[in-house]
């Protein structure tokens, strides 16, 4: 009964998403690898390498020390700074890029790795965090007795240091997977070209999808090559369990660092989270363009007066009369400022209201393919996340989960789309496959199937640090695998699968690449977002980005105030 | 029971939530599918007058999105001859769908619509028929260009000017690997011959290399770029340049190439197309006279993209211009769209390197 439901499980995640990467594999043709051969595009590969490696560097410098110290000092406003810190990489990094372009000339390489650590930076403060927390309170206190402070951190960054790197390697996949930020922010002087400029503009190529995905192959081997570490790291470091005597690690004092620890966190966050909304906030108030000198006059004039049109330049470069009016003071700016805040807030009810309506269609959407893709991950992760862990094919299972994440969300969409839309499927199931590809039922299976891996890889951590005697008493007993499975497990993976839930439905609904090439997932609120950053309509798409980004961390949020229990990324 | 403890019955909740939504994943069966590249702004507000004519018809818009603009959707109608999923494809621009028809994927329909629509712009097999258009064109960013001297009568009116005379090294174009950028090149390939194309854009990106053009990843963002004044002008399309107008930036519009020696001004009609063996083709016709009607020119003349009727009696605006006051460049469409992938990847290796 038990090897039947995993044998299920299995298929199913062959099916959703190991299948989709044979199929796209399969369109490859010899001209097509041949292709690979271009130095062009291996002096892409070596940037897009470097860049990864970067920004790898750069989230372990700021996230190794932030997740120390929320996780185990006393400084003020930890507890705030913890979970906002995990907002940046449930935000769709196109936000990310946009917000801050629109606030800094920072532009090509190192504007895009600063973006990319700001997006990714809590990957490696989430695991660096989990670790700090598993340090045996003896085994502190027995390094601090032989050479004080320094000799604690000293053997504190020994235990903290390989989930660290677990979680940067996991930022470099996501670093040179990622083609919004450096495609929005490299735009002045030299264009900043990294290889899913590539990969996307092979897709562009007619009727050769298989150029793109055999572009594809040196960024999947690279992907690869910081995974299969990633896996082992996170072994050694979070995931062993905790033995039964374990004690709880005090909280170490910061004494005279406590503020500037505070300030430098709050910083860090303030870049990845406060900025970004920040901006989409002041965006949606009509921005800059609320304070413009004719508008401050009028509000001055006549406060009920709507805001004066914009001026109409039908003769390029004319000349502009001379203005009588003398330029406007601090002091008139201030006495304006209720009647243009008052219009600031119109603008932003009416581009909410507007938001809403055009995408509401899009966001409903949104939110039930996520919710549907999160309850089939958390389900296919509890019965294959506890089959990694217990099961005798471990490292085989961990391995397959891996592969829906480490090929890039094109390259994933053009194989789903080549599996289920293809003519012979059609042949064979008599074009049933090809009606079910049109349903919308088709995208959620698609976000499903991207992301499987984080639910086996969830649970089978949870799985991991759970006390396997509990099982094995419950066998002696003469509880079958599903009773123990659903009555021993899953009561002490609610949490995790919980997070499972949380974080594929964020990723779901921020996931764009993929999207953009199996039809029914391009009518989604993120597609709806990025289409209209194109359009320039700032009020409406901020508003917009506001109401996703709102919706992608709700469960989350709800979940932490009214759950008693944690959501569990890592045991 | 030990589930159903506060984290369980929250869980259940979660569960709940999800079941819920699951039978609302698949949804009724179509009675129109339309696909369309124009942008999703503009072009659903037509869909929807449509719609509200006829609230009964379960219609399915699927728009392209603006990385892929022009050529994921034209992908998707070759990958779906098979069985064709589309019934109309509204294209923004013309290369594309007249690919499609050579390949024999597009069916023939004489809409009585396009009875008044210049000849010019149907296809002499009725096959596609040419509506409503955008311009490529210069934005201004008059503040900066004044500081740089610029008057009424010296202006950037050329396309070589990205490249040298006096306002080089102030503007900007889209990175033309997709969209109307893309298109303008291998317009520009097709009238210049492929050697003398291939270093027009070596030409461009040795600019961009020495910092003396901004490469932008779109239409759109070039716009905001230039209303900001981080860039003095560039080339985009006029309803990019329309929406920049509205938000206020000070930006004024050129017509490039228009003096007697130059080759006019890029003009890409929308082409709208039923696709051949669609599942709904009494309502495809339906859908198409529609879109070819003059009230449907009128409202995208009168929209925020403010394009251009074909016809000279619609509709429009004051900032819409008619065709008649502009020198339009003559371009072979069917040639372009032949040669496209070929310039499409001499493009690639000029630009992503």
């Amino acid at each position: 009964m038990r090897r039947a439901l995993v044998i299920v499980a299995a298929l199913v995640f062959v099916a959703l998403s190991v299948a989709p990467v044979v199929a796209m594999a399969l369109r490859i043709e010899g001209d097509d690898l041949a292709a690979l051969a271009d130095a062009r595009i291996w002096s892409l590969i070596r940037r897009t390498f470097v860049l990864g490696v970067a920004v790898s560097a750069g989230c372990l410098a700021v996230g190794v020390p932030f997740g120390f110290l929320v996780a185990r000092t006393n400084m003020p406003g930890a507890r705030l700074l913890r979970p906002l810190a995990v907002v940046p990489i449930l935000m769709p990094t196109l936000l990310m890029a946009m917000t801050w372009t629109a606030l800094v000339p920072l532009r090509g390489a190192v504007a895009t790795g600063l973006l990319l650590v700001l997006s990714y930076f809590p990957l490696v403060a989430i695991f660096a965090a989990r670790a700090a927390e598993r340090i045996d309170r003896r085994q502190e206190e027995s390094a601090w007795s032989l050479g004080g402070l320094r000799a604690a951190l000293r053997a504190d960054l020994g235990a903290i240091l390989p989930p660290a790197l677990a979680g940067a390697c996991l930022a470099f996949t996501f670093a040179v997977n990622d083609f919004s930020i450096p495609d929005f922010v490299s735009s002045i002087g030299p264009k900043f070209n990294v290889y899913a400029d590539e990969i996307f503009a092979n897709w562009n190529q007619y009727e050769r999808p298989g150029l793109a995905v055999a572009s594809s192959l040196p960024l999947l081997a690279m992907t690869c090559l910081a995974l299969v570490p990633m896996l082992a790291l996170r072994r050694r470091g979070a995931f062993a369990p905790l033995a039964s005597s374990f004690q709880r690690p005090g909280t170490l004092p910061l004494g005279r660092w406590r503020w500037p620890a505070a300030l430098a966190c709050t910083a860090l966050v303030g870049a990845s989270v406060i900025v970004p909304v920040g901006r989409l906030l002041w965006e949606s108030t009509g921005g800059p363009t609320a304070w413009r000198p004719e508008a401050v006059r009028l509000a001055l004039v006549d406060p009920e007066a709507p805001p004066p049109p914009v001026a109409s330049r039908p003769t390029p470069m004319a000349p502009i009369p001379e203005s009588t009016e003398p330029p406007l003071s601090f002091d008139e700016r201030v006495s304006a400022l209720p009647v243009i805040a008052g219009r600031q807030l119109t603008t932003m009810r009416k581009g909410f209201t507007s938001a809403f309506q055009r995408a509401r269609e899009d966001l409903v959407r949104s939110l039930e393919l996520g919710a549907m893709a999160a309850f089939l991950t958390a389900l296919l992760g509890l019965v294959l996340g506890h089959a990694a862990e217990r099961g005798r094919a471990r490292s085989a299972v961990l391995l397959a989960a891996l592969v829906p994440i480490a090929v890039p969300g094109v390259l994933f969409g053009i194989g789903t789309q080549a599996l289920w839309d293809s003519p012979w499927l059609a042949e064979v199931t008599g074009g049933a496959s090809t009606r079910f590809y049109t349903t919308p039922t088709m995208a959620g299976l698609l976000f499903t199937g991207r992301f499987a891996a984080f639910g086996i890889l969830i649970v089978s951590g949870a799985v991991a640090s759970a006390p396997l005697v509990a099982e094995q008493a419950a066998a002696s007993v003469g509880a079958g695998p599903l009773a123990r499975l659903f009555r021993i497990v899953l009561p002490q993976v609610v949490g995790a699968l919980v997070a499972t839930w949380i974080c594929v439905f964020a990723f779901a609904l921020r996931e764009l690449d993929s999207a953009l090439i199996v039809t029914e997932a391009r009518r989604t609120a993120i597609v709806r977002v990025f289409n209209g950053v194109h359009f320039g309509r700032d009020e409406y798409v901020a508003s917009l980005a506001l109401l996703l980004v709102f919706t992608i961390l709700l469960p989350g949020i709800l979940w932490s105030a009214f759950a008693p229990r944690p959501a569990e990324v890592l045991p | 029971m030990r589930l159903l403890g506060s984290s369980g019955l929250s869980a259940a909740l979660l569960v709940l939530v999800t079941s819920l939504a699951l039978p609302s994943c698949s949804g009724p069966e179509p009675d129109l599918v339309v696909y369309t590249a124009v942008d999703q702004e503009h072009a659903e507000r037509i869909i929807r007058k449509f719609q509200d004519d006829h609230p009964d018809l379960v219609i399915v818009p699927v728009f392209d999105v603006e990385a892929n603009k022009t050529i994921g959707l034209v992908d998707d109608i070759r990958r779906e001859a098979h069985a064709p999923r589309c019934d109309v494809f509204w294209n923004n621009e013309i290369a594309n769908t007249i690919a499609l028809a050579d390949e024999g994927l597009l069916a023939p329909y004489d809409s009585p619509s396009a009875a008044d629509i210049p000849e010019r712009f149907r296809d002499p097999e009725h096959r596609w028929t040419g509506i409503a258009m955008r311009a490529r064109c210069i934005i201004l960013n008059e503040d900066r260009m004044r500081e740089l001297g610029a008057t009424p009568e010296h202006l950037p009116d050329r396309f070589m000017d990205l490249l040298e005379g006096d306002w080089a090294g102030h503007g900007a174009l889209a990175r033309p690997l997709s969209g109307t950028t893309l298109t303008h090149l291998a317009v520009l390939y097709e009238k210049l011959g492929f050697e003398q194309g291939h270093a027009l854009a070596e030409r461009l990106y040795a600019a961009n290399v020495d910092g003396e053009l901004d490469l932008v990843s779109g239409n759109g963002p070039l716009m905001r770029k230039v209303g900001d004044g981080q860039a003095a002008w560039g080339f985009t399309d006029t309803d990019d340049f329309n929406v920049g107008r509205i938000r206020g930036y000070p930006v004024s519009r050129v017509f490039a190439d228009q003096g007697e020696d130059g080759i006019g001004t890029l003009v890409i009609p929308n082409a709208v197309s039923i696709v051949a063996n669609c599942r709904h083709p009494e309502l495809a016709k339906e859908f198409v006279d529609f879109l070819l009607s003059k009230e449907v020119e009128a409202m995208l003349a009168a929209g925020d993209s403010a394009q251009i009727p074909t016809r000279d009696d619609v509709p429009r605006p004051d900032h819409v211009p008619n065709l008649r006051d502009v020198k339009v460049m003559d371009v072979d469409w069917v040639a372009v769209g032949r040669n496209l992938p070929r310039v499409h990847e001499d493009l690639k290796k000029i630009f992503l390197r």
